[in-house]
């Protein structure tokens, strides 16, 4: 493994200014069952500020995480904590220590209530729980961060960002030092993002060092101080932002230049595969309307809980809509189940990858066939497994799948790479609309760009493709116009030369932009 | 399925290493044990409880339970031998018996694949309700005096020393065998096992294929309870009581994940061996009932524990190795 000369780091993390460190990394490796997670590690990390790291799935970000919370041991390396010398062998001593972490999926009790959570780690405060002082720290700790939540409520049914806000308020009962956040926005709507970066910013004031996972390059470069890239478990830079771009970050992740967000040209024809009027599911969504046209990629942008995926899942079968009317190709039609959905041609690849999209012990080959199993069969009704394979194969090199080989289970593979396993099992229905629901979510920039080309080239032969996503600079160039929704309603369908981040929030926030299509109020 | 189908493959390989342990450790005590007769006679002692292990395999692989197997395998041959009692022809009670299988099977699967109860519950429900109907037909009585060509379908060996039964159990092995591991319909079983959801979503018609398995596993019970019918030559209100929990145990042993999703038949075939080489070791060697009952009660412990543990101590090597 050797460390490209041209992007060794730019930054000795000794010769900086802001005085001590509160944790500083020194020389860590570590190695798994033949796999140099991390090789000779060093990182300093300085008490208020943001210091993100990037890095695609299996740099190293994870397993260095996983040594400062004590979840794993270094092979060789120190680590110190306000310059003593420390050796944390539990996540319990770990928090000790004040370290903590937060993750992309809030680790709370759903049937506890939020005081309950927040304190869940104190068990040092006698045997009877006094509810009323419970009650009134938890609430403290709360307006500190400027959250309003009940702290009597359980923490189910809490949104996700309530419940890392919960998470936050856990941490700071703990009197953290050091703040450790892994992808704490991959599920979050933008609105939510900024709440979040809010309660971060403040944290930092309080003099908090945070270490900042992300692979959405907007974010980090909005709130991190300094950016660090790993690469292959080897630490490539560390640059202030200031000195940093998002196209030199992406280089030092992949080691090649990416053009990530260039937009695809529109291959968008004149005929339209499918045309929704009125379309409703009773208290869920209501009133969409648009036409979707052979090769034509078209965006529904909205935050999250805006009604979007229910739209795809209406129009898949799963949860059939209650009004209005679908038709494919022109022709009227009526889905009431997903195979329904299938054998009018529409295939929808699920935000749930590992519960909704794939049956993770099984095989590639058996998740690429699971939905069109009957083309497979030979006479006796038994399934053709050479031909199977091929298929599989073909999907492999076709959509560069990385694995050993297709008989792996899906659960192996990284995230990335189950999700080109996903699109593979959609693509072999032979869809003529394709309904992709958050596509890049969890996965590493070097795939995303690899998904945005295949979006692009299935889009070429003629598929209609609806891509539902967060990401809004991943809406914007992937798609000929972007359909808006708010709360259940469509707010707008923009052109792509209307369509900006500006204008689809605008329209995604309740702002009514001069020319919307649907103009009904609840 | 390289890594679960790696690690069967080893749970496979240690049954049937133990298999041989306990044939030649047999072998040794009685000089008997290794006779084709002894064989026989240990296979067709519970054939009925084989036989319906096959289609439970798959109930289980399919991440569901059939708890009523042994209610409905008593409730047709209850069936079968009232009828005939009232005048029915024998062939025509035999068809009564499984007719009363598969409607038992319907019943099951319209609460548990349409009106989405737990299939713990309902067959447990089965387990009570079949049972009680059986007694209803016979009370506390006993019916016999079947046709000479009933009663030789369970004792007269048709196939060398191979009696009906037996020959059956092979050919349904077989079946199963098929359909779990070659055709489209098996493939879909493992995967509502795995991920019931993500199968909808695939276009996999959950309901059909949970009410395949619940016909299917009541009617092979039905005809099982008219095997054991025939083999006893009698029939009586609370027979077959208590099989359903032999039949899991063969099940589990066989390396069948009761969370679903994991497991195949070859196993469960190695598994049925096991215990009856080790009952019928245990048996020559004057070991008593409830002695053997406490063995195969640690044998299923241990089938359940080996793999976690296992995985244990390698997370453990894994964790420690610097």
């Amino acid at each position: 493994m050797t460390l490209d000369k041209e992007h060794s780091p730019a930054l000795d993390p000794g010769d900086v200014d802001d005085g001590k460190p509160i944790l500083e990394i020194r020389g860590v490796a570590k190695r798994f069952d033949g796999t140099q997670a991390l090789d000779d590690v060093s990182l300093a990390l300085y008490p208020g500020e943001i210091h993100a790291l990037l890095g695609e799935n299996g740099a190293g970000k994870s397993t260095l995480i996983k040594i400062v919370t004590g979840v794993h041991q270094p092979d060789h390396g120190q680590i110190l904590l306000a310059g003593e010398l420390v050796t944390i062998r539990s996540a319990a001593e770990a928090q000790r220590l004040g370290v903590a972490a937060i993750y992309q999926e809030p680790l709370l009790f759903p049937d506890l209530n939020v005081a309950e959570n927040i304190f869940i780690s104190h068990q040092d405060r006698g045997s009877i729980v006094g509810w009323r002082r419970m009650f009134q720290e938890a609430e403290a700790i709360l307006a500190e961060l400027g959250v309003a939540l009940d702290v009597r409520s359980p923490a189910r049914g809490l949104t996700l960002a309530a419940q890392q806000s919960v998470e936050i308020a856990k941490a700071i009962s703990m009197n953290v030092r050091v703040l450790i956040m892994d992808e704490p926005t991959a599920s979050l709507s933008a609105h939510e993002v900024q709440q979040l970066f809010k309660l971060v910013k403040d944290l930092k004031r309080q003099g908090v060092a945070i270490l900042f996972v992300s692979h959405r390059m907007e974010e980090v470069f909005e709130i991190a101080d300094k950016i660090t890239i790993f690469r292959d478990g080897r630490l490539v830079s560390t640059r202030r932002r200031a000195e940093a771009t998002p196209q030199r970050a992406i280089a030092d992740m992949v080691g090649r230049e990416i053009d990530l967000l260039k937009a695809r040209p529109t291959t968008a024809r004149k005929d339209p595969i499918l045309s929704v009027v009125d379309l409703g599911r009773q208290g869920v969504f209501e009133g969409v309307t648009f036409d979707l046209h052979r090769g034509e990629v078209l965006g529904f942008a909205g935050l999250i809980g805006a009604g979007r995926t229910d739209v795809g899942l209406a129009l898949f079968g799963v949860e059939p809509a209650t009004s209005g009317t679908i038709a494919v190709a022109g022709k009227p039609i009526v889905v009431r189940s997903p195979r329904e959905g299938m054998k009018l041609g529409i295939a929808y690849v699920s935000e749930d990858r590992r519960q909704l999209g794939l049956i993770l012990p099984m095989s590639i080959v058996a998740n690429v066939t699971l939905p069109s199993l009957h083309r497979f069969l030979n006479r006796f009704g038994l399934i053709r497994t050479a031909l199977e394979r091929r298929t599989a194969e073909s999907f492999r090199s076709r959509l560069a799948i990385r694995t050993p080989s297709v008989a792996v289970a899906v659960a192996k593979l990284s995230g990335g790479n189950q999700q080109k396993v996903l699109l593979s099992k959609w693509l072999n229905t032979n869809p003529s609309i394709l309904i992709l629901d958050e596509p890049t979510r969890g996965v590493d920039v070097g795939s995303k760009a690899e998904v945005h080309a295949i979006i692009a080239e299935l889009a070429s032969e003629g598929i209609g493709i609806i891509v539902i996503s967060s990401d809004l600079p991943e809406v914007l160039a992937l798609s000929d116009r972007v359909l808006v929704m708010r709360e259940g309603r469509q707010m707008a369908i923009l052109d792509r030369a209307e369509a900006s981040q500006e204008s689809v929030m605008t329209a995604a926030m309740g702002q009514r932009p001069a020319d919307s299509a649907s103009g009904r109020a609840l | 399925m390289t890594g679960a189908g790696a690690a069967l493959k080893r749970w496979e390989t240690l049954m049937f290493v133990l298999l041989v342990a306990i044939i030649a450790l047999n072998s040794l005590d009685s000089r008997y044990f290794l006779s084709i007769g002894n064989f026989v006679n240990l296979f067709q002692l519970s054939i009925e409880k084989s036989i319906v292990a096959l289609t439970m395999t798959l109930v289980i692989i399919g991440g569901e339970i059939d708890l009523s197997v042994a209610s409905v395998m008593g409730l047709a041959a209850c069936v079968a031998a009232w009828t005939f009692q009232h005048g029915a022809p024998m062939p025509l009670a035999v068809l009564l018996a499984l007719a009363a299988g598969i409607v038992a099977g319907l019943n099951n699967a319209f609460w548990i694949a349409y009106v989405g109860l737990p299939s713990l519950a309902v067959t447990l429900a089965g387990l009570i309700g079949y049972r009680g109907v059986a007694r209803i037909f016979l009370e506390d009585r006993a019916i016999g005096g079947f046709p000479e060509w009933f009663n030789q379908l369970g004792q007269q060996p048709i196939i060398g020393p191979l009696t009906a039964s037996i020959v059956i159990f092979f050919i349904l092995f077989v079946f199963f065998a098929v359909i779990l591991h070659s055709s489209a319909l098996g493939r879909m079983i493992y995967a509502i096992g795995s991920n019931v959801q993500a199968a909808r979503y695939s276009g996999v018609r959950v309901g059909l294929i949970k009410t395949d398995l619940f016909v299917a596993s009541a009617f092979v019970a039905a005809l099982a309870g008219v095997l054991y019918a025939a083999r006893l030559g009698s029939v009586r209100g609370d027979m077959a009581e208590g099989f359903e929990l032999d039949i899991i145990t063969a099940v589990l042993l066989g390396g069948v994940s009761i969370f679903g999703g994991k497991g195949n038949l070859a196993g469960v075939g190695l598994a049925i061996l096991v215990i009856l080489n080790l009952r019928n070791g245990m048996g020559l060697a004057n070991i008593t009932g409830n002695t053997q009952n406490y063995v195969i009660g640690g044998l299923l412990v241990f089938s359940v524990l080996a793999p976690n543990v296992w995985q244990d101590v390698r997370n453990t090597w894994r964790g420690r190795e610097i």
